[in-house]
C-alpha cells in the first residue's frame, strides 16, 4: 500500500522533470510552424492553428544569411570531427600500447586541459590567428575546435585499446606486420565503439561551440549558427523565421542523439571516471 | 644448439622492437600533441605572461612588464567584484541545484521500471542542444507579453500576479539564467549520478535489505554514503560550469539589466575583445582558473576516502 503510493509519486515526478526537458523544444518546434500574427497573439494558442511553413521557405529567400550560417557550422564539425578522430585513434594507441619517454608526463598535461576554463586560452588563441592570419575563416574555428575536444577524445580511445588483449597484436608484429599496419589493420578495426562514442561528442560538442566562435569570428560571413543566429534577438524580435532555423540548427544533434543514445550515455560516463 | 640460438635471436628482436616501438609511440602522438600545445598548453603559458603585462592590442606597441599590477587592479575594479560577486552567486546555486536534482532524478530513475527510455531520452536530450540556441528559445519563452511562462501563469494557472518581465529586473534575471543552465545540464549530471549507482555492489544493496533497512532507509544510510566517488566527479564538473558560466548571460541578458548578471568571464571577454586590453583580460581570466582550482580541490578534499 505504502509503496504503491511511493511509486506513484515517483513516476509522476519522473513525468514532471521529462515534460519541463522536453517542453521548450516542443515549443520553438510548434511556433515555427505559426505565422507571425498568431506568434504575437495573446493569449497565445499552443498548438498551431494551421501548418504554416512560410517561416520555412523564407530561410531559403535572399537576404540573409541562414545559409552562410549552416554551411559555416557543417563545413568546421565535419572537418573537425574527421580532424578528433583521426588524431585520437594515432594518439590513443601511442599512450596505450606504445609507451615511450615522457608518455606519461605527456598524458597528464593533455588530460590536465581539462580542467581549465577556456577564458584562458581566449586571448593567446586570438592573437595568434591574428598573426596568422586566419582569424574569420572556417579554419580559424577548426582548429581550436579539434584541440578543444581531443584530449577527451584520447582518454576514450586509448582506455578502448588498453582493453584489446597484448596477445593480438604481439602475434601481428611477430609475424612481421609493422607497427603502423598493425594498428590500421588489427586494432583499428577493434575499437569501433570507442570511435562512435569519439564521433558522437566532438560531433555535438562543435556543432553546439559558441565561446571560439564569438571570439574569433566576428564578421557574419564566418560566423556558424550558434553565434549567427544570436545577432537576430531583440526586446520584441520576429520569432517565426528563427525559430525555423533554430529547429534545423538543433535537428542534426538531436538526430544523433536518437539514434547513438546508448553510446553518447557511455562516453559522459567513461570520459568522467578519472577526467 | 639451434634452439637456443633461436631464442637470444628473438630476445634480440625484442628488444630492437621496443626500441622501434617507443619512437613509434612518439610519432602516433605527436600530431594530436601538437594541436593541443599550440592551442592549449602554449596559451596557458603565454596568457600568464600576459596576466603580467600591461598590453592593449590596439595602442600599445608591445606589452610592458607590470608584475602582478593587473591582478590588483581587477581586485580593486568594481565592475571586476560585481562579476565576480555574481559569478559565485550564480555557481553556488547552480552548485546546490544541479547537484541535488541530479541526484534525486537518477535515484528515482534508478528505481523505477517502467517508461525508463522515455524518461530518459527526455531528460537527456537537452545535453546536445547548442546552449546559445536553447538561450535563444528560453528568451522567448521567458518575454513578457508574448512568452509561454508567462501565459501558463497568467492563463493557465490563473497566478497572474506572478507574471513578470523576467530578464528585465534585477531580482529575477540571475535565477532565469541559472534556471535556463540547469536545463541544459541536469542531464549531464544525471548521467553521472546514475554511472555511480549502477557501480553500486549488488550485495551491498542486497544485503542492507536483508538486514531491514529497504526503501527510504537504504537510500539514506547505504545507497548516499557511498556515492563518495561520484560527488567528487560531479561535484567538480558542477563547480566548473558555475564558474565558466558565459554563453547563457552573454546570449539572454548581456550582462544586465544593469551589471545584475555580469559574469567573470563576460568580463574577460569584454576587456580582451572589446577594449582590447589583453593583459588586464589576462589577470582576470587567471583568477577564474584559480578560483576553478581551488573550488575543486576542496571538494575532492570534502569527499575524500576516509580510511
Amino acid at each position: 500500500m505504502k509503496s504503491k503510493w511511493i511509486n506513484g509519486i515517483m513516476y509522476a515526478a519522473l513525468g514532471t522533470a521529462s515534460l519541463f526537458f522536453i517542453t521548450p523544444l516542443l515549443y520553438v518546434m510548434l511556433t515555427s510552424f505559426k505565422t507571425e500574427n498568431e506568434i504575437f497573439r495573446v493569449p497565445q494558442s499552443l498548438l498551431p492553428d494551421a501548418l504554416y511553413a512560410g517561416n520555412y521557405i523564407a530561410i531559403f529567400e535572399s537576404g540573409n544569411n541562414f545559409l552562410r550560417y549552416f554551411a559555416n557550422s557543417a563545413i568546421i564539425t565535419v572537418t573537425g570531427v574527421f580532424f578528433v578522430l583521426v588524431l585520437s585513434a594515432l594518439a590513443g594507441y601511442g599512450f596505450a600500447r606504445l609507451p615511450f619517454r615522457g608518455s606519461g608526463a605527456m598524458l597528464a598535461a593533455i588530460l590536465m586541459t581539462i580542467t581549465i576554463p577556456l577564458a584562458v586560452f581566449l586571448v593567446p588563441i586570438y592573437l595568434m590567428e591574428d598573426a596568422w592570419g586566419i582569424l574569420n575563416t572556417n579554419l580559424g574555428l577548426i582548429l581550436p575546435n579539434v584541440a578543444v575536444v581531443l584530449p577527451f577524445a584520447i582518454f576514450i580511445m586509448r582506455a578502448n585499446y588498453m582493453g584489446i588483449p597484448n596477445e593480438l597484436e604481439e602475434a601481428a608484429l611477430i609475424d612481421g606486420c609493422g607497427v603502423f599496419r598493425t594498428w590500421w589493420s588489427i586494432m583499428l578495426p577493434l575499437v569501433k565503439n570507442g570511435s562512435v562514442i569519439v564521433i558522437i561528442h566532438a560531433f555535438y560538442n562543435i556543432w553546439g561551440e559558441y565561446t571560439l566562435a564569438k571570439t574569433l569570428a566576428t564578421k557574419p560571413d564566418a560566423m556558424p549558427l550558434t553565434v549567427g543566429l544570436t545577432l537576430f534577438k531583440g526586446e520584441v524580435w520576429a520569432f517565426g523565421m528563427l525559430s525555423a532555423v533554430i529547429v534545423l540548427s538543433m535537428l542534426p544533434p538531436i538526430i544523433i542523439f536518437l539514434v547513438f543514445q546508448k553510446q553518447l550515455i557511455e562516453g559522459i560516463s567513461q570520459g568522467a571516471v578519472k577526467g | 644448439m639451434a634452439g637456443s640460438s633461436v631464442t637470444t635471436g628473438k630476445r634480440h628482436g625484442f628488444r630492437t622492437l621496443h626500441r622501434k616501438k617507443q619512437w613509434y609511440g612518439f610519432f602516433f602522438v605527436l600530431p594530436a600533441f601538437l594541436f593541443i600545445f599550440a592551442f592549449m598548453l602554449y596559451p596557458v603559458v603565454y596568457s600568464f605572461y600576459m596576466s603580467l603585462h600591461k598590453y592593449n592590442y590596439v595602442f600599445d606597441p608591445s606589452p610592458v612588464f607590470a608584475g602582478f599590477g593587473n591582478y590588483l587592479k581587477a581586485l580593486e575594479d568594481s565592475t571586476f567584484r560585481t562579476a565576480l560577486k555574481n559569478t559565485i552567486v550564480f555557481s553556488f546555486f547552480y552548485f546546490v541545484l544541479v547537484m541535488a536534482v541530479s541526484l534525486a532524478i537518477a535515484l528515482t530513475l534508478y528505481h523505477v521500471k517502467r517508461f525508463q527510455s522515455f524518461f530518459r531520452t527526455a531528460i537527456f536530450m537537452p545535453i546536445v542542444v547548442p546552449v546559445s540556441l536553447s538561450a535563444l528559445v528560453f528568451l522567448w519563452i521567458l518575454q513578457e507579453n508574448y512568452g509561454l511562462l508567462n501565459y501558463l501563469l497568467r492563463d493557465v494557472l490563473g497566478l497572474a500576479a506572478l507574471a513578470k518581465p523576467w530578464l528585465n529586473l534585477g531580482s529575477t534575471a540571475m535565477a532565469s539564467i541559472i534556471g535556463v543552465s540547469l536545463w541544459a545540464t541536469i542531464g549531464f549530471e544525471t548521467i553521472l549520478f546514475l554511472g555511480g549507482l549502477q557501480a553500486l555492489s549488488r550485495e551491498m544493496l542486497e544485503a542492507a535489505v536483508v538486514d531491514g533497512a529497504d526503501g527510504f532507509k537504504r537510500i539514506f544510510y547505504v545507497i548516499l554514503p557511498n556515492l563518495k566517488e561520484t560527488y567528487v566527479i560531479t561535484g567538480i564538473w558542477a563547480i566548473l560550469h558555475g564558474l565558466k558560466v558565459f554563453v547563457e548571460p552573454n546570449v539572454m541578458t548581456n550582462g544586465g539589466p544593469g551589471n545584475s548578471t555580469l559574469v567573470v568571464y563576460q568580463e574577460v571577454y569584454y576587456n580582451a575583445f572589446n577594449r582590447f586590453e589583453m593583459g588586464y583580460a589576462s589577470a582576470e581570466a587567471y583568477i577564474l582558473a584559480i578560483l576553478a582550482l581551488a573550488f575543486s580541490l576542496l571538494n575532492m578534499y570534502i569527499n575524500r576516502a576516509k580510511d
